[in-house]
């Protein structure tokens, strides 16, 4: 339990105003906390003694408003001071991790899950908010208040709060106990509540296999069956938990007729007043809630560590893309000379790309052509070095890709991946992602080299319509072509596209390429498809299989040898024939 | 993150509870002991203050010192307390019970009704969010069965019995005390009011703020290749900022009116207990267990209302799952229902489809004056480019969507005419996907029909040729199928599901791309199954490998909703149109294609 304090040192002590403060205000409420008891005990002797006078009456009653007018106020700030830090935290920790997140490179990425990396940024933070502020403050307040109260009662009588406090420790063991039995049934329940879970699933993914069987009715009773399992595990955590209550109150009521009991016995023999054994008592059930708070707080704080510690392993990961302190930031211009010998993705065994060579000139189209998993992709993604760790070298305008910053080689390369993501903003932000600053009449141009204009004014509120998740729903081509003026408004030295004309049909290929071909004049383009049509044009033609060059030219000449190419381009040209009906 | 419907009025929120609560009538019995529990302990928690305010007044003040009185009032005192450990424990357990068995109700309920549903229903509803109605929200609701509603009436008891006793104890000085209600009342509905407000904004907040995250995650290649890391991270500290002030500001709605204050205002009580006891002692005498039992019974109130406090968020969540539970069970799309006529009885298994049209969205026809006859033993194969239409034949015989227009009939009958049970007895379907289901081999091929028996079972696999690998598994039939079969191969599970079929010896087979995702292994395994299995049957095959139908007795040829060839592989090969094609398509054969392209 200490080890998360200390891990979290750093930041109480950046906040030690605001935890000082807190911390200091709260001891400040549980000495205030005493007043009231005291307050009943002395009004009850004046009463009883028959000595009570309006003015001491007004005093009295004064000092007690005036207390709980400063309690309501410290108990406001502290919940400030501590609450607010906590949430400080996980806003600090939260921006940490997301620019940790857009640091790391896309290894990173193949090896973490996306829903693992959230789980993280979400019930993680908030399990280490729980710690920094509610475990801080229970740690606190139990200490505090615990001790303040037994030394006010040792004050009124030592003795009558030793025989007190006796039960005490029963009622803090016996919870913890049931605490340990509840966490193992509740474990239980939360599994046949995921095994429910699963059914559901199952049954909704299988709906049509029940339909054609016609067994809807048995499965709705197995269902049933399962959901009794749930609350048959769920009854079990409730005997469990019904425990608590009935125990603390038994254990409360014995200490409350000992002190009855025993304080009655020195109030009859004159070592204690009436009015402090009604004080006595009121303090006695200030006690209740440090000795409960305790047993939560190692929960708090047991998640809060396991949760801090997968966070910092996270943080921790290494950036493995990373750029030479010498790097040219300028823009990478200039023909692309690509040799590699091998590349294997990291922890995978085989080589996804071998002895790939081939040179471009500026102004000069490539094509990359390949079935399923050839290694097209790869070959793109070691250029805009989303990947290190090939053997080889890939120069660009004279220099090795590594030899710039990250800047200066992407912003020669407008990219068109191959899944089209586009962001939950309008189509404009979305075009103009690369530069938010472009203008209007820029957008609309890339928009018009990508084929997409006269869609977008279609939409409802045209370039200002929201798309991606939370947006409009396109159509995958709208998406491509999208995600195509997106890297057109870069005006790049060299644009990519990865299959990224696969959803349109082929007039609109053709539109589009036409439209490259005029506009980028002098400057490089790259294309992997699996649509042969796409890439007829360029100047070389690659053909991978299983990371290798098969076949390169151009169409012309590969036309002319049997081969992958031209069997490939004869069989499209026959797909094409069947989808139009023959 | 569903951030619809956050804002329900106050009078569907009222509806929502008013139904949901509506569960509870079938458990009077429990819910009378429950009450009983509860009014038991709630007579403690009043009589034990009493007790001792006896024992202060009569014994203690007046130094009386009655042994046997004052052990009766002892034993009374602890007697009550164990009392009250049993009444509690059970009233805090039915309580449970209760909630449990009203959530298990309507998790049958929402299942029962998503079962009864149409595939129209499944087909634009994602999966993932039905599961998310029927068990997680449900869930919340139970959240409030147990925590919001069992804590309000315990609290609503507990302060009616408190004030009880009071108005024994001394009627004016509980009038005084009544002074309170409209301040607690009106501190809970402020803090309704702007809790409401500032804890759906920090919701939302922390929607967006997971929708950024997750997005980012999801779009970070893109993000980094276009060096929008700087850009993206300044947008998300926004976002983050936002989301902090709104969690600051929850933190002072709850610092302001939730616990501070109401320990504020038993301050007040205290005030109000002390100066009325202190007022009237200047003209005589108080009895000191009287002001006892009154702090004593503050002390009391107070904690429940804190509790009730706490849980008001607990409440909104759960009513705005409930509406969503609600709008599934509300749900009109059902299944296409029959109209059933007498007691057809499908003999011969003859499908015939005469001049079908069929449109999904009302609007354009997917399915264009489609007719044809499948007789007793012969198979039909539908062949044709993805969407056009093969598929929607299949849906409108299985009974999964509705048709308007023309008539689909077996043995001369509609197929609204029989029977539910008729047609599923009659007419299997094989997916190209075949489905396993979590349990055990056997249970996979019986599905719940007791009327196989485990002979049945094996005969089926021996007639599909199962048999062969599923006696190789450590249990053979009784081996546990493990996430939805992924251990088997695809053609295995095809197997299976072909036993399936078998088992239930259905008159007509549908087949649904059955053989698409078949691995090499068991490709011939697969083949020579189907072949048996077509044996005296009528057989409805869409196929995607044209190889697999080369000796279907016809074979209809679609494009966009319409037959434009029809006949036996032959007759359609010697038509060198559409269907010889997307032979060639197939067979790779490169001279032809070459031939056909020209």
């Amino acid at each position: 339990m200490v080890k998360i304090f200390l891990d979290l040192k750093w930041f109480f002590k950046q906040e030690q105003k605001a935890y000082g403060l807190g911390i200091g205000l709260l001891v400040f409420v549980a000495m205030l906390q005493l007043i009231p008891p005291r307050v009943i005990g002395v009004i009850v002797d004046l009463i009883q003694n028959d000595i009570l006078n309006l003015r001491i009456l007004f005093k009295w009653l004064g000092i007690l408003a005036a207390a709980a007018i400063g309690m309501y106020a410290l108990r406001y700030y502290w919940r400030i001071m501590i609450f607010g830090s906590a949430v400080k935290l996980t806003r600090q920790m939260r921006n940490r991790l997301y620019s940790h997140f857009t640091r790391m490179s896309q290894a990173f990425y193949q090896r973490r899950r996306i829903g693992d990396l959230m789980a993280h940024a979400t019930n993680d933070l908030q399990a280490i908010q729980q710690t920094a502020g509610a475990g801080v403050l229970t740690l606190v307040d139990s200490l505090t208040t615990g001790g303040t109260v037994i030394i006010a009662m040792a004050f009124i009588s030592w003795k009558l709060t030793l025989i007190c406090l006796i039960p005490m420790p029963i009622m803090a063991y016996l919870t913890s106990y049931y605490g340990s039995l509840l966490h193992k049934s509740f474990h239980k329940a939360q599994e046949a509540f995921s095994d429910l879970n699963d059914k559901t699933q199952e049954s909704i993914n299988g709906i049509k296999v029940i339909k054609t069987f016609g067994q809807e009715q048995e499965d709705i009773e197995s269902f049933k069956k399962q959901s009794e399992d749930v609350v048959k595990k769920n009854m079990t955590v409730a005997r469990i938990d019904a425990l608590f209550d009935p125990t603390i109150s038994i254990i409360v009521g014995i200490s409350f007729f000992l002190s009855i009991a025993y304080g009655s016995k020195y109030v009859l023999a004159g070592d204690l007043t009436i009015g402090e054994l009604v004080s006595f008592s009121t303090y006695l059930g200030l006690l209740i809630w440090p000795m409960l708070a305790f047993g939560w707080l190692f929960n708090i704080v047991e998640r809060g560590r396991a949760s801090y510690d997968r966070v910092m392993v996270l943080l921790d990961e290494k950036v493995d893309i990373t750029e030479k302190e010498t790097a040219i930031h300028a823009k990478a211009e200039g023909a692309i000379q690509f040799n590699v010998m091998e590349f294997t993705y990291p922890n995978e065994d085989s080589p996804v790309l071998k002895n790939i060579h081939f040179t471009l000139l500026p102004g000069q189209t490539l094509g990359v052509v390949g079935k399923t998993g050839s290694g097209k992709t790869t070959l793109l993604k070691l250029l805009i070095r989303e990947f290190d760790g090939y053997t080889g070298e890939i120069i660009f305008g004279g220099h090795n890709i590594e030899e710039y910053t990250l800047e200066g080689l992407r912003r020669s390369i407008g990219y068109v991946p191959q899944d089209h993501f586009l962001f939950s903003a309008t189509v404009a932000d979305n075009i103009a992602f690369a530069d938010p600053e472009v203008s209007y009449s820029d957008i609309m141009e890339a928009a018009k080299s990508a084929y997409i204009h006269k869609d977008i004014l279609q939409f409802t509120d045209g370039y200002e319509t929201v798309v991606g998740e939370r947006g409009v729903s396109l159509s995958g081509g709208q998406k491509q072509r999208i995600s195509i003026a997106r890297a057109l408004i870069m005006h790049p030295e060299i644009l990519v596209l990865d299959d990224s004309l696969s959803a349109v049909d082929a007039k609109t290929e053709e539109i589009i390429l036409k439209n490259l071909k005029e506009n980028r004049e002098g400057k490089t383009t790259i294309i992997t498809a699996h649509r042969l049509s796409a890439i007829q044009h360029a100047n070389l033609i690659l053909v991978l299989d299983e990371g290798e060059m098969i076949q390169q030219g151009t169409h012309e000449e590969l036309m002319q040898k049997d081969g992958w190419y031209q069997t490939m381009y004869l069989q499209q040209q026959l797909e094409e024939l069947v989808e139009h009906g023959g | 993150m569903d951030t619809e419907n956050l804002s329900l009025n106050g009078k569907e929120q009222r509806k929502v509870l008013m139904r949901l609560l509506s569960y509870a009538k079938p458990h009077k019995k429990i819910i009378f002991i429950a009450f009983f529990c509860l009014l038991m302990m709630t007579l403690g928690n009043i009589f034990s203050p009493i007790i001792i305010k006896i024992f202060i007044d009569d014994y203690l003040t007046p130094k009386n010192l009655d042994r046997s009185a004052i052990i009766g009032l002892g034993t009374a005192y602890m007697g009550i307390q164990i009392a009250m450990v049993f009444f509690m424990y059970f009233q805090l357990l039915k309580f449970q019970q209760i909630a449990l068995s009203i959530i298990q109700q309507l998790r049958i309920d929402i299942f029962s009704k998503v079962q009864s549903l149409g595939m129209k229903f499944f087909d634009k509803t994602p999966g993932g969010s039905l599961v998310s109605r029927i068990t997680n929200d449900t869930e919340a609701i139970k959240d409030m069965f147990v925590s919001v509603i069992s804590t309000f009436i315990q609290s609503a008891f507990q302060l009616t019995g408190i004030f009880i006793a009071m108005f024994v104890l001394n009627v004016k000085l509980a009038f005084f005390c009544m002074l309170i209600l409209p301040i607690i009342f009106l501190v809970m509905r402020t803090y309704r009011k702007y809790s409401s407000i500032y804890y759906l904004d920090m919701r939302e907040r922390l929607s967006q703020l997971n929708a950024k995250i997750n997005e980012s995650l999801q779009g970070m290649a893109i993000i980094q290749v276009f060096r929008q890391e700087r850009r993206l991270r300044k947008e998300f500290e926004d976002i983050n900022e936002k989301h902090y002030a709104a969690g600051m500001k929850n933190i002072k709605v709850d610092g302001l009116l939730l616990r501070p204050a109401i320990d504020l205002i038993y301050a007040l009580a205290l005030i109000i207990v002390l100066s009325f006891f202190g007022i009237s002692s200047f003209n005589s005498p108080v009895e000191i267990g009287v002001i006892y039992a009154f702090i004593n019974y503050i002390d009391r109130f107070f904690e429940p209302l804190n509790q009730v406090m706490m849980r008001l968020s607990l409440f909104q969540q759960a009513i705005i799952a409930g509406e969503r539970v609600f709008r599934i069970m509300d749900e009109t799309e059902l299944a296409p229902g029959q109209q059933v006529q007498g007691d057809h009885l499908i003999n011969d298994g003859v499908v015939e489809f005469k001049n079908v049209n069929f449109s999904y969205d009302g609007k354009r026809d997917v399915l264009k004056n489609i007719s044809f006859t499948a007789r007793r033993g012969e198979t039909v194969a539908l062949v044709g480019h993805t969407g056009s239409g093969k598929s929607s034949i299949i849906n409108l015989m299985m009974r999964f969507y509705e048709y308007q227009r023309g008539e689909i009939s077996i043995d001369g009958v509609s197929i609204k005419k029989y029977s539910d049970a008729e047609l599923r007895k009659q007419m299997g379907l094989v997916l190209q996907d075949a489905f396993l289901f979590y349990g055990t081999i056997k249970d996979n091929i019986r599905l719940h029909n007791p009327a196989i028996t485990d002979q049945d079972i094996r005969d089926a696999a021996h007639f599909v040729q199962a048999h062969t690998f599923i006696e190789k598994l450590p249990e053979a039939y009784n081996h546990e199928v493990v996430e939805r079969g992924s251990t088997f191969s695809s053609g295995q599970r095809q197997l299976i599901a072909f036993a399936r079929t078998i088992a239930a010896n259905p008159k007509i087979l549908v087949l649904d791309e059955a053989t698409a995702n078949i691995d090499t292994e068991t490709e011939e395994a697969i083949q020579f199954a189907l072949e048996k299995m077509r044996k005296g049957r009528t057989t409805i095959a869409i196929a995607h490998r044209l190889s697999t139908i080369q000796d279907a007795d016809q074979i209809l040829v679609l494009h966009q909703g319409e037959i434009v060839e029809r006949g036996t592989h032959q007759e359609l090969l010697a038509l060198q149109k559409l269907y010889y094609k997307m032979y060639l398509l197939q067979n790779g054969l490169a001279d032809r294609i070459q031939k056909a392209v020209n």
